[in-house]
This record gives C-alpha cells, structure tokens and sequence, in this order.
C-alpha cells in the first residue's frame, strides 16, 4: 500500500518530470510562434504547434485559477472564523491536554458539527459549538488527535501543492489520481495516529457515529452523493476491521499520462511539430482537462 | 464578506428548508396521505394533540410558500399534496449542507472530520454503529 507521504513525494517527483517536459516542449515552440507572428499558419505543423499553445496556456491558467482559488477560500475561511471566534471552552481544554496544540485551536459559533486543520505554515485546529456540543470529552479527545495528525504534517499545504500541480498538469490526468489516493491515505492514517493514541478504537468510532447526519435513518442508503469514493466508508471500513481500500487509479489514466508525456518529449526532441504523437496529448489534454474543469465548476 | 457569510450561514441554517416540529408533524402526514386538505390533517394530528385549525393552515400556507407542499383548488378549499418525495427532501437538505460547508469553507478544509460531505451507505452505518456502540475491535 502507497502511505500518504510517498504518495506526495512521488507525485511532487511525477510533476516535476512532467513540468520539464512540457517546459521543454514550450521552449521548442517559441521559434514556431515568432514564425507564425510573422507570416501566418501555412501548413498542418503550424496549426498543431498553435494547438499545443492553447493547451500550454490553458494549464498555465488552470493551475493559476487553483493557487488563486485555494487562496482566496483560505482568507475567506479565516475571515469568517474571525467574526465567529469564542473562547476555547474548559471542555475542549481539557480534551486537549498534553496534546501539545495549546493556543492552536479556534472555536466558531456554528451549529453544523465540523472540525478541521487550516492555513499552511503553522497550522490551526478548528472546531464548531456544534461539534463540541455533541461529543464526550474522550470523543473530542480523538477528534483533536485525527487533526493534530493533519496539523503535524503541514496537510493543508501539502493539498494546495497538490491541487496546483493537478491542475496545472491536467494533460498527466494520473496526477489528480494520486491527489484523490493521497488525500484518502491522509485520513485513513490520521484515524490510525488517532486510534493509536488513545490505545482504544472506540472514542473516534463514537465521534464519526455521532456525526453522521440523521444517524437513526438507516434505511436511506446513500445520503450525498459526492465523488465516487466516499472517504467516510473508507474510514469505518478501516475503523472496523482494519482494511484500507485505496483510491483505485485506473490504467487508462496511467497510459494516457505516460503516453502523453512520451509524446511531449517526441515534439520537444523531435525535428518538428508531428500530428500523431500531438494527437495524443490532445486526447489526454481533453480527458484530464475535462475533469479539472468540473472540479473548478464544482466549487 | 463577513456579513455576507453569516447571512448565508442564517439561510442555510434554518428558514428555507429546515422544518420545525409542527411542520414536520404536518409533511409527515402528507407524506402518508399523498394529498389532503387543512381539515383532515386537523383531524389526523388531533388525535394526538390538540391543534387549531388556524395554526395547521397558516404552517401548511407557509410550506406552502418555501415549495415543499404544492396545492390545487377544489371548490372553496385547497387540497395540498409534498412537492417532494421524503428521500427527495432528505437529500436536498443534505445537499445543502455540503454546498454550505463547501461554498464556505473550500478545499482548504482538508481535514474535516464532517461526516456530512460524504455519503454513507446503510452496512457502513450499521457497521459503525456496532462498533461506536461496544464493538468487537476495541483495542489496537
């Protein structure tokens, strides 16, 4: 099984590789371009080499729209935490003593029951009234020890690198793959720390259970559809019996992506701008753009 | 910014789709009935607590208003029936939900323990609860 950090060291290395190809392949564009700039497309290889352009661009703008957005959210976030702030309540102190995260947690008037780990460099934990309202103090002890893990880890940053690169790389779509694998292995691992520090598994399983929504309502099935992999049902399979079901990458999606990358290095090697390997990229551009794209639509 | 998120947080929080008990009382009993008028839910809820039937038809006309309930006229009255299945109200409000948390908080949020933004099928939950509630795998 890939853990959580290797999956994130082989994606960084993945996207490095990838940028210098397509880099490369930029550079080998330039010359086309002042070309065209000077007496207009004339014959096939001009057209595929203005093509690439607008796939290079549109990945420069992709990648660009994700840093910006993630940005943004993260000052709106802290913003709206701000005005809703309340002093750290005696319950959640003492959930939290001796876990080595005093004067990192934030309180927020809200009835929703949520927790999470916010901002890049040095983390913060918070945690609703809605939340707190509703577990037992070994309950809320877990739930503290599942963020801490994220908090150590420096995870809200490690996804806003991995969001940018996915997007920016939308041509190698088995970046995203490694992201949904990575985000998944995170959770599963921060149950695990959490888990392990209690020394009993229960506390975090009565924390999930109490905030599954309408908890008595067994019959429904499925409650919100978001994404294929539900992370929640990977989680108590993990809680309960201790199996990890990994994020599947499929292997259309790996050929597309080496497939890709083998045909950016032919055009970037190679003695011109060639219309099969070119085809390639666009088939991969357009499988993995799409999907950049619904995600940027999604939020 | 500020403002503008907490009145959404209003929103989403109560008024427009969230039910109070009395309105609950009254979808539940269009939910069962398929259709009816103010004078029979009067009816059906009177047998276990006592409603006037002003206060039924002002909540009906209020459901009414957020587009949970939908009304034909027969002759001088209005015979109401659910714009939405219960499961279709369900997931609706859990959408919702996830749209609020979401919209509010991005993808930054990665570490939410909020089980709200995903779903959980029926042995998941079963599985859980079994587990949450004594459990067979108590120790690591």
């Amino acid at each position: 099984m890939l853990r959580a950090d290797r999956a994130f060291g082989l994606l960084v290395l993945l996207a490095l590789v990838s940028s210098t190809i397509l880099i490369a392949l930029l550079a080998a564009l330039i010359p086309h371009v002042e070309l065209l700039a000077a007496r207009g497309a004339e014959d096939l290889a001009d057209v595929v080499a203005i093509a690439l352009l607008g796939l290079a661009t549109f990945g420069i703008g992709l990648g660009l729209s994700s840093l910006l957005r993630q940005l943004h959210a993260t000052l709106a976030l802290i913003r709206s935490l701000l005005a809703r702030r309340l002093p750290v309540p005696g319950a959640v102190r003492a959930a939290a003593a001796g876990l080595g995260v005093d004067g990192r947690i934030d309180v927020v008037d809200d009835a929703r029951p949520f927790s999470f780990c916010y901002w890049f460099l040095r983390p913060r934990i918070c945690l609703s009234t809605g939340l707190i309202d509703r577990l037992a103090e070994d309950e809320l002890r877990a739930v503290l020890l599942h963020e801490r893990y994220h908090l150590r880890h420096r995870d809200p940053l490690r996804l806003v690198i991995a969001r940018y690169f996915a997007a920016g790389l939308y041509v190698v779509p088995v970046v995203e793959d490694l992201v949904r694998h990575f985000t998944l292995e995170k959770e599963l691992e921060a149950d695990e720390d959490a888990a392990h520090a209690m020394g009993d598994v229960r506390p975090l399983a009565r924390a999930l259970y109490a905030l599954l929504p309408d908890a008595d309502e067994v019959s429904l099935g499925l409650l919100v559809p978001v994404g294929s992999l539900s992370v929640t049902e990977a989680r108590i399979d993990h809680l309960v019996a201790g199996t990890r079901v990994a994020a599947r990458i499929p292997r259309t999606s790996i050929a597309l992506s080496f497939g890709a990358l083998a045909a950016a290095s032919i055009l970037a090697a190679g003695p011109g701008m060639l219309v099969a390997p070119a085809s390639l990229l666009f088939v991969a551009a357009i499988s993995g753009g799409a999907h950049q794209l619904r995600l940027v639509a999604r939020r | 910014m500020t403002e503008q998120s907490l009145r959404r947080l209003r929103r989403i929080g109560s008024e427009e789709k969230f039910l109070g008990p009395l309105e609950s009382a009254v979808m539940e009993r269009l939910w069962k009935r398929g259709r009816a008028t103010v004078r029979e839910v009067v009816e059906d809820l009177g047998r276990s607590r006592a409603l006037a039937y002003t206060t039924v038809m002002t909540i009906m006309t209020r459901l009414h208003a957020k587009g949970l309930l939908q009304r034909d006229r027969d002759g001088k009255t209005y015979v109401y029936r659910p714009a939405f299945t219960r499961e279709e109200h369900r997931e609706r409000l859990s959408r919702d939900l996830v749209r609020g948390l979401v919209d509010e908080f991005g993808e930054v949020a990665l570490a939410h323990f909020a089980a709200e933004l995903d779903g959980v099928d029926a042995t998941h939950r079963a599985a859980l609860r079994r587990l949450a509630k004594g459990g067979d795998r108590a120790a690591r």
